[in-house]
């Protein structure tokens, strides 16, 4: 069995919301002269018997990580995943001891070194070179480390000919590939990587990516990796660990706690019905009684990806005799923008109900979060009621063999077949 | 299974903060990063320059001339045996030293929020590396001195007399820099805390220089409020800087020592402050 490198017992951190400090000199006097001297709690910051927080002090307090224990063993590669403000960042400042816990302590063995920005201690105003031994001694090298893997740092980087101008006028691009590089040549034993990924291009992303692996694989190296794209942890992370508001949720095989994640936070606006015309939405001509859009899985709890149809389905009760009714199905995407407008067929239809389905294939939408308007018509022309916003959901992605990780490109994301061969003729070689 | 016991562990993380703070060993083994900010700092301040690290000396001279124009001659301050450029000069490197160490670590907290925010290293190696930049840029404008002091003795036929006291100089020095270290440590505490305490800083140092023999010798105070000058800790320092180097200047040992307890009592209280509150200003910076 492989060794614990890091060990996290009951690790609380709260932050007080507000005024900086107590807000007054005389307060912050009075908390140090309790704390300090009478030993006793900080009277400002009072946590009763059972170590949760007094009611009037809620308010202020936020708990970004409330009693974590979990262990890291050697070698392992542990991905930390949850919503914004779960506390993934927090838990790797407690780790890389730039703040310090509330309650609880991080235990640990070997050197620490983390990697929460790309570019720490970068100045616009020095030159590349300089650059790379600054950031190097923040992170932790000492100069023959330095010394010695400069040409590697910069081959990596790709930027030879700009070492000795400074990174002030180097693009974006260069000037996160020559951070990362730095980064990359550190020899931790724990490394702990932030959401560093989401910089840089595709070719680089993938380079980083390699290095991470190679460095876990390879060399025992222990990661700790938070990132929001869950490819990204399911292909470079053996365990994962699920926090939400600051709890544990789940920690434990990487794919099985992805895919709970995943069905955990989708939204879905899935059904909506009304059962009585009264209280539905629309109008003297047009009532809703359902719409539900329900995905077509194979089994119940994998995650709604982008290759999965989803089906929706709606009823109406018509109260008017003899219209020609149709029912337009427009999708918008999350910022507003439509992806598509749908009409139905136009069918004559007598006082009572209607029913229509329609299913949305699958390996279509890019994946993002999706609201339905439904538009229903008279005689193709005439609009008679507008369902705002009855249905909302949210795809995730899917990449299977594609080793990239950024954010693919497009409003959809069909998947035509797309052919490539060689034709007999291969080119020889100029010998 | 290997078992491990608590003193298994490399490194342990806990809400409390020991008051000593960062171990020697941990300073020692990010030397190179302070030996890189030093670097840094010059870099910075002297490439694309005319002058370059010649602005180091500039800033002395100007001063000096305007203090020989304004209080030797328009005021007419007397300066003893020592002549006024000598004196003048004396104090303002010194002076510079204290001042630029002072107000340079004094905003450690607020100056690198972001980097402190973001990678964890001992935060003594900031204030220290600043207060380094100014002791190398005090070296210059001290062979400065060294070069005028020598251009009186061969040309003007100065005497100065060679006291044990020179011995003494760089211990002098040595406490001018810890008291600017110490201070600076713990305004940057106060400063990150309470913004507007930088306002005070700055005037209060201002104030400072003029209950400081900087452009005054001590006898020239008159005998009923001389304790309030004496009072300053760094009083003493100055005039054994000028009695070592230029042989003119009053001090006695006892005062020498009330300034050595000052500083070494200021140094620990302000170490342990930054050590103590360090951590915790990350959350609020």
């Amino acid at each position: 069995m492989a060794d614990t490198v890091i060990q996290v017992e009951n690790l609380s951190k709260v932050y007080r919301l507000g005024t900086i400090g107590t807000g007054s000199l005389r307060q912050d006097l009075q908390r140090w002269w309790t704390t300090a001297f009478l030993g006793k709690e900080d009277p400002f910051f009072k946590l009763d018997s059972n170590g949760e927080q007094s009611i009037e002090n809620q308010k202020q307090a936020l708990w970004a990580l409330q009693n974590l224990s979990f262990d890291v063993k050697q070698g392992e590669v542990l991905g930390i995943i949850g919503s914004n403000g779960s506390g993934k960042s927090t838990l790797l400042k407690i780790i890389s001891r730039i703040v310090k816990p509330t309650k609880g302590h991080v235990r640990g063995r070997g050197k620490v070194s983390s990697l929460l920005e790309v570019g720490t201690g970068f100045h616009q105003e020095l030159s590349g070179r300089e650059n790379i031994y600054i950031s190097g001694y923040v992170l932790g090298m000492n100069k023959e480390e330095i010394r010695r893997k400069f040409d590697a740092i910069v081959a990596f980087s790709g930027i030879e000919k700009f070492i000795d101008t400074p990174v002030k006028r180097y693009s974006s691009g260069m000037y996160v590939r020559l951070a990362f590089a730095v980064a990359a040549h550190l020899e931790p034993d724990i490394l702990i990587v932030d959401e560093v990924l989401a910089v840089g291009d595709a070719e680089f992303q993938k380079k980083c990516l390699g290095k991470m692996q190679e460095v876990s694989q390879t060399e025992g190296r222990t990661i700790l990796f938070v990132s929001h794209s869950m490819q990204a942890v399911q292909s470079l992370c053996n365990k994962a660990l699920w926090l939400d508001k600051g709890k544990m949720k789940e920690i434990g095989e990487v794919s099985r706690v992805v895919n709970k994640y995943i069905s955990g936070v989708q939204k879905f606006q899935l059904s909506q019905e009304w059962a009585n015309p009264e209280e539905a939405p629309g109008n003297d001509r047009i009532r809703f009684k359902q719409v539900e859009l329900r995905p077509v899985l194979n089994n119940a709890n994998d995650p709604v990806d982008i290759r999965v149809p989803l089906l929706v389905k709606l009823a109406l009760w018509n109260m008017a005799d003899e219209v020609n009714l149709s029912i337009n199905l427009v999708l918008f995407s999350y910022s507003g923008e439509c992806i598509f407008d749908l009409p139905s067929e136009n069918i004559k239809c007598s006082k009572g109900l209607v029913e229509g389905e329609v299913t949305i294939p699958g390996n279509f939408l890019n994946d993002g979060s999706y609201y339905i308007s439904l538009y229903v018509v008279k005689d193709t022309s005439v609009p008679l009621f507008t369902f705002e916003e009855c249905l909302s959901f949210d795809l995730e992605d899917f990449r299977g063999d594609i080793q990239w990780f950024g954010k693919w490109w497009g409003a959809v994301r069909p998947k035509f077949p797309f052919r490539l061969e060689q034709p007999d003729l291969i080119l020889q070689a100029d010998s | 299974m290997a078992v491990f016991s608590k003193e298994e562990w490399d490194w342990e993380i806990r809400s409390r903060t020991s008051w000593l703070g960062t171990r020697a060993g941990e300073l020692w083994a990010y030397r190179h990063l302070l030996a890189g900010m030093v670097r840094r700092d010059f870099l910075l301040n002297y490439q694309q320059t005319v002058l370059g690290p010649l602005w180091i000396l500039f800033q002395p001279v100007m001063t000096l001339i305007t203090y020989v124009f304004v209080f030797g001659k328009m005021i007419g301050i007397s300066t003893g045996a020592i002549p006024p450029v000598l004196f003048y000069l004396s104090g303002i490197v010194l002076w510079n030293f204290f001042h630029d160490g002072f107000m340079a670590t004094s905003t450690t907290f607020r100056a690198n929020a972001d980097i402190f925010s973001k990678v964890y290293f001992p935060r003594l190696i900031m204030p220290l590396s600043q207060l380094s930049t100014h002791f190398i840029r005090f070296l210059f404008q001290l062979v400065l001195l060294f070069l005028v002091l020598a251009y009186y003795i061969v040309f003007e036929q100065m005497a100065v007399p060679l006291t044990p006291w020179l011995i003494g100089v760089p211990f002098l020095i040595l406490m001018t820099g810890t008291i600017a270290l110490s201070l600076g440590l713990l305004f940057s505490v106060i400063t990150a805390k309470y913004r507007d305490m930088i306002n005070l800083v700055s005037m209060g140092i201002r104030l400072l220089m003029f209950l400081t023999p900087v452009l005054y010798p001590i006898g020239y105070v008159s005998e009923n409020i001389r304790w309030v000058v004496q009072l300053n800790p760094l009083t003493p320092i100055f005039e054994a800087f000028r009695f070592g180097l230029l042989g003119e200047g009053y001090v006695t040992p006892i005062q020498l020592i009330y300034s050595l307890i000052f500083t070494l009592v200021l140094f620990s209280v302000s170490l342990l402050m930054f050590n103590k509150q360090g951590d915790k200003l990350i959350d609020v910076v």
